[in-house]
């Protein structure tokens, strides 16, 4: 019996959108989008900028499918992450730096209005701070705070030893917590 | 109190809000690749690659036939006529090695 399109693994849908096939893509794409764009949108804080990288990401993915390797790369999410770090990077150095997005649900209506502005205020001056990093400590922290990637798998999107990863997680939370002093 | 503020930050990090997508972010995805035609010839760098990956030739190989290749292109590309003494000018080389000998 054939394998239900869900059950199949990345690199089988990948083998089939090789072969042109639309929906082992469309299977790839609903259960990676998520993810990719929680991570798209750490770097570029705006929900439309974020969707755009990574409609561009899985489009560029289609449209020329012999750029996944699979004897180069030994998993598709570390390979698309790169593509997708990729992708904000050359959007940031294209634009002014972003802002914090408007539509973004920073006050939680359960909690008391000024402890909720606290948090807004906080969460605003983390963002401004982690966008004045340099490009490789904000690389490492957006991928080692991201929900379900371990510090092995950032290391290896961005192709760096273990120890090198850390250090650059260090660097940046030193220089965080120096520039945070206000709030923490 | 420093561990106080290393724990503060970490909870911030972690804490990092993200706006969610567009309930249709995934299909508009697929919508649009649908309206996307895929390319189907290999780029000319992917064919080279996969003419040498049928060989599977070790690396020392490829320099070898590579060295051989350039040796006789540069063989080939070489002057024919090596006949020194030719001269469209009429004075041969000896001949100007003995007028020097002359000399002393």
């Amino acid at each position: 019996m054939a394998t239900a399109w869900p059950e199949k693994d990345d690199h089988e849908l990948l083998a089939l959108i090789q072969d042109g096939n639309g929906q082992a893509f469309a299977t790839l794409v609903e259960r990676h989008t998520e993810r990719f764009y929680r991570l798209a949108y750490r770097y570029l804080q705006s929900k439309a900028a974020a969707e755009d990288v990574v409609q561009d990401a899985f489009l560029k993915l289609w449209e020329n499918p012999a750029i996944w390797q699979p004897e180069r790369n030994s998993k598709f999410t570390t390979w698309f992450y790169r593509v997708v770090v990729n992708l904000c990077l050359d959007l940031r150095k294209r634009k002014v730096p972003v802002t914090l997005d408007e539509e973004i649900p920073l006050i939680d209506d359960r909690e008391p209005v000024d402890e909720a502005m606290v948090k807004f205020q906080e969460q605003k001056a983390l963002e401004k701070e982690i966008a004045a990093l340099p490009e490789r400590q904000r690389t490492a922290l957006n991928l080692c705070f991201d929900e379900g990637l371990s510090n092995q798998e950032a290391a290896a999107v961005m192709g760096v030893k273990l120890k090198a990863l850390q250090s650059l997680v260090m660097r940046a939370k030193t220089t965080l917590k120096e520039r945070m002093k206000a709030y923490l | 109190m420093s561990d106080n503020r290393d724990e503060k930050l970490e909870t911030l990090l972690r804490s990092r809000r993200v706006a969610p997508a567009n309930p249709d972010f995934a299909q508009r995805i697929i919508l649009k690749a649908r309206q996307t035609p895929q390319i189907k010839t290999p780029p000319f760098w992917q064919s080279v690659r996969d003419l040498f990956g049928e060989f599977h030739l070790p690396k020392p190989a490829y320099v070898l036939a590579s060295a051989l290749v350039l040796g006789v292109v540069i063989g080939f590309s070489a002057p024919q006529n090596t006949n020194l003494a030719v001269d469209d000018g009429g004075v041969s080389i000896q001949g100007f090695l003995s007028a020097d000998e002359a000399l002393l």
